[in-house]
């Protein structure tokens, strides 16, 4: 069977003692909750640190807390949990959907929310074997110099591939980070950067200890769809994640963010012009779709061909703004004709 | 050095019992249990998290034993492996329904689909078809196109209820 | 072969012996016996003799199996799609501690390969490497991860050689030999065969319809990844056991590529965890377990990663198919002429057989009355291709069953009624000579129609939703050994104890179709046992006769009849005893149930089982009987003719029915319906498991799957594999599945045992080209390349006037489609 590499056991039972292990060895340290992403990555040899660090043992990292200022959520959570907590399905419907959404049953029983927050940024020659990568001739990700996506690129193109990511930032959701030196905040949105490498703002020695969802995205129509080959198990192809907060019909504000494209999850631009204050009607629907299809370049870094993804990208966000309000997938007067 | 000198002991409580093995940090739970225990029940089919070959049970949730580390368990919640479902020795109504549906044909995958169909049941006395093509969605079979593995579990389930009603 | 019958009673108030199976055994309506010719075994919904082992857990597979002092052996394999190996330096790997041998090409230089005319592999390569993932060493170390970690200290040095990773390129650079033992360039094997007036048919025909195909590669991907643990004992005997379904071939090439004499050796197949037709052959790591047992002296086990399950491949051929379909105007074939580009791989495997088979296979159940097949298998610098169920005649079956729905469309017939116009019957010839028995394929057909509902379905479902239709045939087993010889292909010891008891012995290999339960139910049959109370013993040369083994859909047939023949043999004397004993004559004598009585005074004369096995080796001694099978000389009379023959064949139905999101291109199957005439059901649950497992399998091709490798880019080379893994190569989930319908049809073939026929690949063919259909129905396009995947789907609906198409068929349903009446 596929090997795991030699490498030294930390299993802290407390912040305060992973903290320290983390200030110690900030660059050697691997952390690893459900292990989903992390182990095969392990097997992988896409890391090689010569810590592991269990967390599954730090308590104060596993909680759901309903409050007046918004949901806070631990970091250990569980995709499952996350996707039976009464306050998620209640108040943030499509963060629970993108959970159910993501692998397998006993991926998301293992998975937690902060392990698939910082998912690794995923790419079709990166996520391979050693002795495939060998064969490959490794790539600037690990191991190598050179892009295979981009022959000319120098900057790592690997995909975000999280389901939970796009619709915190659509939530407007935010990010704790620790430290041994302290703690801050940054919004889900924030946390990403555009380097597949290491897509997120998480410096050596971080950690990511509390997810927050503000009061005020409470009852926004939300909605998460997901572009995959199979009924389960796949990483997405596409990600389209958009909520909307609606008074009287009208708009008064709301967030799409397209994903699994590259590193970043891409918020598209110009919402506020297309739909401030604006019914949320075909048009508009349509006028989003159209704009998120001109922002978004995929590229071949995952399976099926950049032009399918793309083509997909308007069709998703129709689909993903329709479930929202609690529409069919398909506008009627689309329905029986090829796209 | 690469001799494999880091070994620890590794406490793992296994089908109610407490049972010990030496592992190393990168031993996974698979291998502690089919190689360490021998249990060889547990499955090994696609080596990192992509077949459910490897299923079983913690807490009442189906998990994947070849991508977990052996000493998370040390000392931890209590694993159920497919050697643990059978009942005083006889076999589950849902090992007895797979055998009589066809369900298992090769059965390297029953192993695997029988613990989250054990799951499944223990949490949901008469799940919808769907309901169990859901839970069954993380383990692959390739032999039965799963069809007389829902039947299965159909089945179980109802001697089950059938058993519950009788208590 | 069901004993005469009257009712008979056991007198009441009479205690039986203690044992709980010679319980009185009950029937319906108040009868005590079994109306006439009843089976009692055979045809019932039986269990499988090893089914509580599989569920529990307890069933032994190759890798469960761990022996005291054995190493863990790992393989080195070439980066690189084509290259020369010019040296090997294992010095550091060897040097590492916990490392026990390494072995390379030169400890093992012997040729090998399935067929005997084309021998063209090493276990590790000696002088180059063909394939990205062709093994070059072998280590054998402590643990797995030493024996990894060894791997990266062997210093190969490679000069890379122009790679051939096409069917294009393999033709075009003939120079850039992948494989030596070519003959000619880059050329595997080529087939021309023509039969009747080919020609000819093609001018009279009223209608041509000619189209291009193109078939993807796929993979078996069963659960278990090949296992082998090799023991070389001091005394010399080699020990192995692997996951393997030709446990007799890997025996033979063993002995050949080891050089030790075969009866040194064992082979053992454990529990075998699928396999499909992808481990039908030796492979190198039975070869370097056992090496390296012989040089550690210890035992040792080679496990395949799932990557490395993808480079053993000999999966699906991809098939590059053109055709030519002739007919006149009332929808009756004139002629078939096929042009067949066959993508091999690195080496040969069964290719000459696929080559063969791509054509041979496509002559029923439709009558042709001209046929035409060039085909032509080529080397590429790819992991080699085999028999994946329905070896070499899945991809012309696709082809041919979308010819004939365009051919329908073209002369405005229903496409069911096309077929049934060109049925060929039972007890005939095909054009290319091979001789079919029975044929249940006209019934197939009335069965899916009915129960799909086709007439309410057909050209008359809404934009998005269809159906589609397609046949095929295969073959129950092939007539002929791989290695040419006059000797049994199947062969059965039966031993019966004084306890009772029973034990099959048989080679016939087990891979989850349920084999050695066949062998237990016609024991049973036979001798009137119950289940549990035989035993079979199988896949183990030191211990059962030569069976083959698993391939060609064979087992069934040409076991069962071998087994039948042992078990009459025995029940015979059994007979011969107890009429003596109570003065009746043999026919009489009746054995059902644990019981023997005779039908004359069933309450008098009655013994059980055992005290029959007693009296009867009281008689004759100690009991044992061998049967075997020896198929009838059959095939056409020219060079190739035998290829493709087989003493019967089955035959299937599929209609299938999707609905498509025209939006994002997915087809979703919602149902297929599956007849299958397997001759007779020996065992229903185990046929319903083959015809809907075939199903699923054939269905998988056409959506999902695809074993593709990336060609050369500026910063690596050609031929790795897309995506060796099971996130990457994806096989359906319990989410992804159609509701599958099976009608079982029993034709009862004159020869088959109790008249039975294949199950296990002949239901895969149809459902590719029922797909392909019922997307034409659904949106108005042709997919003529698999797999059909959702951006494939979106450009066949962008590329043309899918919409126009659709509406004319639709309208064409209204007033031309011809109806039967």
């Amino acid at each position: 069977m596929l090997t795991l590499p030699r490498f030294e056991w930390v299993q802290p039972r407390s912040l305060e003692v992973l903290l320290d292990q983390l200030a110690a060895h900030p660059r050697e340290s691997l952390v690893v909750a459900g292990g989903t992403d992390a182990v095969p990555n392990l097997k992988h040899r896409l890391h090689e640190p010569r810590y592991v660090v269990h967390i599954g043992q730090v308590e104060e990292l596993r909680f759901v807390r309903d409050e007046g200022d918004g949901l806070h959520l631990g970091p250990l959570v569980t995709l499952t949990r996350l996707t039976r907590e009464p306050a998620v399905r209640r108040d943030f419907p499509a963060l629970a959907r993108a959970a159910s959404l993501v692998a397998g049953p006993q991926l998301r029983n293992m998975g937690t929310l902060g392990g698939n927050l910082c998912l690794d940024t995923r790419c079709t020659y990166y996520n391979q074997t050693y002795f495939w990568r060998q064969a490959l001739g490794f790539c600037l990700k690990k191991d190598g110099v050179h892009c295979h996506v981009v022959p000319q690129g120098k900057r790592c193109v690997a995909a975000h591939s999280s389901d939970t990511a796009p619709v915190l930032i659509a939530l407007g959701a935010e990010v704790e980070i620790a430290s041994r030196s302290g703690r801050r905040t940054v919004t889900v949105e924030d946390f990403f950067v555009t380097d597949g490498i290491h897509n997120n703002v998480l410096e050596p020695g971080e950690i990511v200890t509390r997810i927050f969802i503000p009061a005020r995205s409470r009852g926004m129509r939300s909605g998460y769809q997901k572009l995959r080959p199979r009924g389960a198990i796949d990483f997405p192809m596409l990600s389209v994640a958009f909520a909307a907060r609606m008074r009287d019909g009208l708009c008064e504000d709301a967030r799409l963010v397209v994903s699994a494209l590259a590193a970043r999850p891409r918020t598209v631009g110009g919402l506020e012009a297309l739909l401030k204050g604006k019914p949320l009607d075909e048009p508009a629907i349509e006028a989003l779709a159209q704009s998120a299809y001109r922002q978004c370049k995929p590229i071949i870094n995952v399976a099926y061909d950049d032009d399918y993804r793309h083509e997909m990208v308007p069709v998703f966000v129709r689909r993903t703004v329709r479930e929202a309000l609690g529409l069919p997938p398909r506008a009627p007067a689309a329905a029986g004709a090829p796209a | 050095m690469p001799q494999d000198t880091t070994h620890v002991v590794c406490r793992l409580r296994v089908n109610g019992d407490l049972r010990e093995c030496a592992v190393t940090p990168y031993t996974t739970l698979l291998e502690a249990l089919r190689y360490g225990l021998g249990l060889t029940g547990s499955k090994q089919g696609c080596d990192k998290g992509d077949c459910g070959a490897c299923t079983v049970v913690v807490d009442g949730e189906p998990m994947l034993a070849c991508i977990s580390l052996a000493l998370a368990y040390h000392d931890g919640p209590g694993i159920t492996t497919i050697e643990g479902v059978a009942e005083q020795g006889r076999p589950h109504p849902l090992q007895d329904a797979l055998d009589e549906t066809g369900g298992a044909q090769c059965g390297f995958c029953t192993p695997g689909i029988l613990m989250s169909a054990w799951a499944l049941l223990q949490k949901d006395a008469s799940p919808p078809r769907e309901e169990i093509a859901r839970a069954l969605s993380g383990n692959l079979c390739r032999c039965t196109g799963y069809t007389k593995i829902f039947e299965a579990v159909e089945l179980a389930a109802a001697r089950l209820r059938e058993r519950g009603a009788g208590a | 072969m069901s004993p005469r019958k009257k009712d008979m009673a056991i007198p009441a108030g009479r205690t039986m012996p203690s044992e709980e199976r010679l319980t009185p055994p009950r029937w319906g309506e108040g009868r005590t016996a079994p109306p006439n010719g009843e089976f009692s075994v055979i045809g019932k919904r039986n269990r499988k003799i090893e089914g509580l082992a599989k569920v529990t857990g307890q069933a032994v597979y190759a890798d469960d199996i761990r022996l005291p002092r054995m190493l863990h052996a790992k393989l080195l394999r070439s980066i690189h799609a084509h290259a020369r190996i010019r040296a090997i330096d294992a010095a550091a790997a060897l040097a590492l501690p916990g490392v026990h041998a390494v072995i390379t090409g030169k400890d093992l230089p012997a040729y090998y390969g399935i067929i005997p005319w084309t021998q063209d592999e090493q276990a590790l390569c000696e002088e180059k490497a063909r394939y990205a993932g062709d093994a070059i060493a072998a280590v054998a170390a402590d643990s797995e991860l030493i024996a990894e970690e060894a791997l990266k200290l062997i210093r190969v040095d490679y000069e890379v050689l122009p790679a051939v990773m096409t069917i294009d390129e393999a033709l075009a650079h003939p120079e850039n030999k992948v494989n030596e033992k070519a003959k000619e360039g880059n050329i595997s094997k080529h087939v021309h065969l023509e039969f009747g007036d080919v020609d000819g048919g093609l001018a009279r025909g009223d209608v041509v319809v000619e189209g291009d195909y193109w078939y993807e590669g796929s993979t078996h991907t069963p659960i278990e990844p090949h296992c082998c643990v090799a023991d070389y004992d001091p005394s010399g005997f080699l020990t192995v056991w692997s996951s393997t379904q030709v446990a007799h071939y890997l025996h033979r090439d063993l002995a050949r590529v080891l050089g030790l004499p075969s009866q040194r050796i064992r082979v053992i197949q454990p529990v075998v965890g699928g396999a499909f037709g992808g481990k039908s052959e030796p492979f190198s790591l039975e070869f370097c377990a056992a090496k390296l047992s012989m040089v550690t002296g210890r035992p040792v086990k080679l496990l395949y990663t799932r990557e490395e399950v993808f480079y053993a491949h000999r999966g699906r051929h991809p098939m590059r198919m053109h055709y030519r379909t002739a007919a006149s105007r009332d929808g009756r074939l004139t002629a078939v002429d096929a042009k067949i580009q066959i993508d091999g791989g690195a080496y040969s495997s069964f290719g000459l057989v696929t080559t063969y088979y791509s054509g041979q296979l496509l002559t029923a159940p439709y009558e042709m009355p001209a046929y035409r097949f060039d085909s032509t298998r080529v080397f590429t610098n790819k992991p080699c291709c085999g028999p994946k169920r329905g070896h070499g005649s899945v991809q012309p079956r696709f082809a041919f069953e979308c010819q004939l729905d365009k051919l329908a469309e073209a002369v405005g017939l229903d496409p069911l009624e096309l077929r049934r116009r060109n049925l060929m019957g039972a007890d005939c010839r095909t054009v290319n000579g091979m001789r079919v028995t029975s044929n249940g394929f006209p019934q197939c057909l009335d069965a899916v129609e009915r129960a799909s509902g086709w007439q309410e379905k057909f050209r008359r479902l809404p934009y998005g939703r269809g159906v589609g239709i397609a046949g095929s045939m295969y073959i129950s087993g092939t007539n002929y050994c791989i290695y040419p010889n006059e000797m049994p292909q199947a062969g059965v010891q039966l031993k019966l104890d004084r306890s009772g008891r029973a034990t099959v012995f048989c080679g016939a290999s087990d891979i989850g179709q349920g084999s050695d339960s066949l062998l237990a139910y016609i024991v049973c049959e036979e001798l009137g046992l119950t289940l549990r109370d035989v035993r079979v013993v199988a896949a183990d040369t030191d211990l059962t006769p030569v069976d083959l083994g698993s391939y060609s859909s064979r087992e069934t047939y040409m076991v069962g009849n071998a087994c039948l023949d042992a078990a009459r043999k025995l029940r015979h004397e059994i007979a011969e005893t107890l009429s003596h004993r109570w003065g009746c004559r043999r026919d009489e004598v009746v054995l059902a149930n644990g019981l023997a009585c005779s039908t004359r005074d069933p309450k008098q004369e009655f013994v059980s089982a055992q005290e029959a096995f007693q009296l009867t080796e009281a008689r004759i001694g100690t009991l044992g009987s061998v049967g075997w099978y020896q198929s009838p000389k059959l095939g056409g009379d020219y060079r190739g003719g035998t290829i493709g023959a087989s003493p019967a064949y089955s035959f299937t139905a599929h209609v299938v029915e999707v609905e498509c999101d025209p939006e994002i291109g997915f087809v979703e199957v919602k149902k297929v319906w599956i007849a299958h005439d397997c001759g007779r059901a020996l065992s229903p649950v185990a046929v319903e498991g083959q015809m809907e497992g075939s199903a699923y399998m054939g269905l998988a091709e056409a959506l999902l799957e695809a074993q593709l490798f990336k060609p050369a880019a500026p910063h690596h080379g050609p031929g790795l594999h897309d995506g060796p893994s099971l996130l990457d190569y994806r096989i359906p989930t319990s989410l992804d599945v159609p509701e599958f319908i099976s009608i079982i049809i029993e034709s009862v073939d004159p020869e088959g045992p109790y008249g039975a026929k294949e199950a296990g690949e002949g239901p895969l063919h149809p459902s590719i080209p029922a797909l392909a259909n019922a997307i034409y129905d659904a949106l108005g396009i042709r997919c003529d390349a698999l797999p059909f995947s959702p951006p494939a789907v979106l450009r066949l609906l962008r590329g043309t006037d899918a919409r126009t198409r659709w509406e004319k068929a639709r309208s064409q349903t209204a007033v031309e489609v011809r109806r039967p009446c």
